[in-house]
């Protein structure tokens, strides 16, 4: 019996994955095993390079600046992330109910303020957070004569602030996720959890939630990435600063400053390391997690 | 054998997707570019731009030949930032002079002395009678381990701006201030709660925690710089600590008499116009600065000798700066060398930068020209390049170090820190705070030193301590 001919050269996959494989070796596998390289060595130019061995990774570990930024940002991520979810899961909630109206216009309005950028709603906030001529200071000072329309947000919580002005900008967004996640929980088996006595509690507890179970776990994992990762909105909010005492400061704000204020491109090199495995850790963790609930 | 025909692999909208990327790839290589002429000529600031272009000008009049040639070009400054970073890290290309700033070149500096971006201006410098012709001041931010990399545009001494209509109005004699004490006493009664609320609606001084501009021009100020000259930290030393101390009672306590009012912001802005701040240290560039942003201030504000911090003191201080460098990669040194005097050191250019911005120029024999001696309406007809000028040769020591933004924030963190014991403790004065501040000072040198010591390529010879 004659064997079907292949539809195309067996070179043809590879020809087709050039592109990107050359794009991905050129633009991320070099640089990252440069900024490896860099990692280990104190670098000034293209000229001036020293191998350090672990030295940047030693002097990491007794860097109270680091760990004060390490500290900040894992409080902003819980902080983002635990009250952001929830806000976000509740909206998405509201706006499945059958028979809404203006569902499509609610929708808009909290997705609008990821429409904006980071540097926008950054300013916008620090206008908002500003002593005596903000906005939330006026107005309280306008409704309640004894609130101090000095009172410093940004001074005295800087990451309640941070928190605050994250929440406004992704929680309409994170809701587009649950929307969608909910618009798939079958109608099935809620009516059939409905017929059996089932109340709202449990059937969000035992049937909504398992359903949606994946795209959460997917909205949990990108936002403590991105919340890990934050730099904009802290470094135009706090007035490319780190606030005082540091409060403010986050792990990516401390390598840029390190980077590129300071000029210690191998340091710098090294907090981003870091910074990769503790990401890499907790997609890790939640792999783990959901493959545990599957079975 | 299936036969393939090479048309089969791609669908006919992929070819013409293809075949349209391949015709723009033909069509960019084949369009004629001009050769580039002449020298490049990069600045950040927008007001410096025409004097520049007209120098330029004049240069390329008596320069016709095309190589010869001086291209001005106004660049953002976070793109100037950026391409010099691009420059010194990966060899990018770049304008052969460009005017930086005091942070670029500090970040220029956290190498070894040969791997510096820029040309040693040093021995041109001294050759030429620069050294003398110049405000000895203005050459710190550009020298690193006793060589100069830079040739400055600027002095930027530091005056006391205040709302000469309210003060007057309230009968308060200005020239009875001579240190920040008689500031504090001469101005108090100023300080008033118009709605009655039992909280100060009016302040006498634009000062806070969280601005490090203004820390570092009291501090500088006090006379000792951040770094020695040979670029290490001394940050503990007894002044530091004493006048950090001292600032705490500015800001906190009964005695507070300074506000946020943040320079940039809308809400500084408002405040500075609504009066509920009277006085801010206005570098030269600042004075600028309001009257380009703030005409609501026109004849209203007068300038005075900055209070000192002891009878007898220092009575101004220095904010930023900018210089002209000549890149490594610059072809032609001594053309770039010569371009650079011909734009740094034009009184013409030297009078326009003054009226655009009242910044005034650090050639010493300029200071003589009429415009600086001028009435400024702005400021209540006072003749303002005259006190700046006055102040010029008394501006404080400091010197350059990629180090900086790092002490930036550990003395904001100090002072914050001190204000939150200040608060604890119930005790605002300067003696009591001074332990704790001498503490926290010594912890910030010790790190900013282990951070310093670690940089095997920007050793610095540590001082006799």
């Amino acid at each position: 019996m004659k064997k079907p001919a292949p539809p195309h050269p067996r070179w043809a996959p590879w020809a087709f994955l050039a592109p990107f494989l050359l794009l991905f070796a050129t633009f991320t596998l070099w640089p990252l095993l440069q900024s490896l390289v860099l990692a280990f060595s104190q670098t000034f130019g293209p000229k001036h390079s020293v191998f350090v061995g672990f030295d940047n990774f030693l002097f990491l570990l007794r860097d109270p600046l680091f760990w004060t930024a390490l500290r900040n940002t894992a409080l902003y991520t819980a902080g983002s992330v635990f009250i952001q979810l929830p806000i976000a899961l509740g909206l998405a909630l509201l706006l499945n109910r059958p028979g809404l109206r203006g569902c499509a216009i609610f929708r808009l309005i909290f997705f609008a303020p990821s429409l904006v950028g980071l540097v926008f709603v950054a300013m916008v906030f620090a206008l908002l957070f500003q002593s005596r001529t903000g906005l939330i200071n006026a107005g309280l000072h306008h409704l309640f004569p004894a609130w101090d329309p000095e009172f410093a947000w940004l001074d005295r919580h800087v990451m309640a602030s941070l928190i605050v002005a994250t929440v406004w900008l992704y929680a309409g967004f994170n809701m587009i996720y649950f929307l969608a996640a909910l618009q798939n929980v079958s109608r099935e088996l809620l009516e059939a959890a409905g017929l059996d006595g089932a109340g709202p509690w449990a059937r969000f507890r035992h049937v909504i939630l398992p359903e949606i179970r994946p795209v959460a776990g997917f909205v949990l994992l990108i936002s403590i990435i991105g919340s890990f990762q934050a730099f904009e909105l802290p470094w135009v909010l706090l007035n490319n600063s780190a606030g005082p005492d540091n409060r403010g400061l986050t792990i990516v704000m401390y390598l840029y400053q390190t980077g590129f204020l300071t000029g210690d491109l191998g340091y710098a090199s090294a907090i981003g390391w870091i910074l990769g495995l503790i990401l890499a850790l907790a997609a890790l963790l939640q792999l783990r997690t959901s493959r545990k609930e599957e079975n | 054998m299936p036969s393939h025909r090479p048309l089969d692999f791609l669908s006919l909208g992929a070819w013409i997707i293809l075949g349209g990327a391949l015709l723009s790839i033909g069509a960019y290589l084949a369009w004629p570019q001009s050769k580039k002429h002449g020298r490049d000529f990069w600045l950040f600031s927008p007001p410096n731009l025409p004097p520049y272009v007209e120098a330029a000008k004049s240069w390329n009049a008596a320069h016709p030949d095309p190589d010869d040639q001086l291209n001005v070009q106004l660049i953002h400054y976070q793109a100037l930032e950026r391409r010099l970073i691009a420059a010194f890290t990966a060899e990018a290309p770049i304008a052969d002079i460009v005017e930086t700033e005091s942070q670029a070149m500090a970040r220029a500096f956290a190498g070894p002395l040969e791997g510096v971006g820029f040309i040693d201006l040093t021995d041109r410098l001294r050759a030429e009678g620069l050294f003398d012709a110049i405000n000895a001041p203005s050459f710190s931010l550009w020298t690193s381990r006793g060589h100069t990399f830079g040739l400055p545009h600027d002095v930027h001494p530091c005056l006391l701006g205040y709302r000469a209509d309210i003060v007057e109005a309230a009968g308060v004699d200005m020239s009875q201030i001579e240190t920040w004490d008689d500031f504090r006493r001469v101005l108090a009664p100023l300080i008033q709660d118009f709605d009655g609320d039992g909280r100060p609606d009016r302040y006498l001084l634009n000062f806070w925690d969280n601005n490090f501009d203004l820390i570092e021009m009291l501090l500088l100020q006090a006379g000792d710089p951040f770094f020695d000259p040979s670029g290490y930290p001394q940050l503990n030393t007894p002044r530091h600590a004493r006048t950090l101390a001292s600032l705490v009672s500015w800001i906190a306590g009964p005695d507070r008499f300074c506000v946020d009012a943040r320079e940039f912001t809308a809400g500084g802005d408002r405040m500075r116009i609504e009066g509920t701040v009277i006085a801010s240290i206005l570098p030269d560039w600042l004075a600028g600065t309001w009257k380009t942003y703030i005409p609501a201030l026109h004849g209203k504000v007068k300038l005075m000798k900055l209070p000192a911090w002891e009878p007898g003191g220092r009575r101004t201080s220095v904010s930023g700066g900018s210089c002209a460098a000549i890149t490594k990669s610059a072809p032609d040194v001594e053309r770039a060398w010569a371009m650079a005097k011909h734009l740094y050191l034009s009184p013409d250019v030297a009078e326009a930068h003054f009226r655009a911005t009242c910044i005034i120029s650090p050639v010493k024999k300029f200071w003589e020209l009429p415009v600086y001696h001028e009435p400024d309406p702005f400021f209540s007809g006072q003749p303002v390049g005259e006190l700046f000028i006055a102040e010029a040769p008394n501006v404080p020591p400091r010197n350059s170090s990629p180090f900086l933004p790092l002490v930036k924030e550990q003395m904001m963190a100090i002072l914050v820190s001190l204000k939150a014991t200040a608060i604890a403790r119930n005790q605002f004065d300067a003696d009591s705070l001074l332990p704790e501040a001498q503490r926290l000072l010594d912890a910030a040198q010790s790190d900013i030193a282990a951070r310093m010591d670690r940089n095997v390529l920007y050793r610095t010879p540590a001082p006799s301590r």
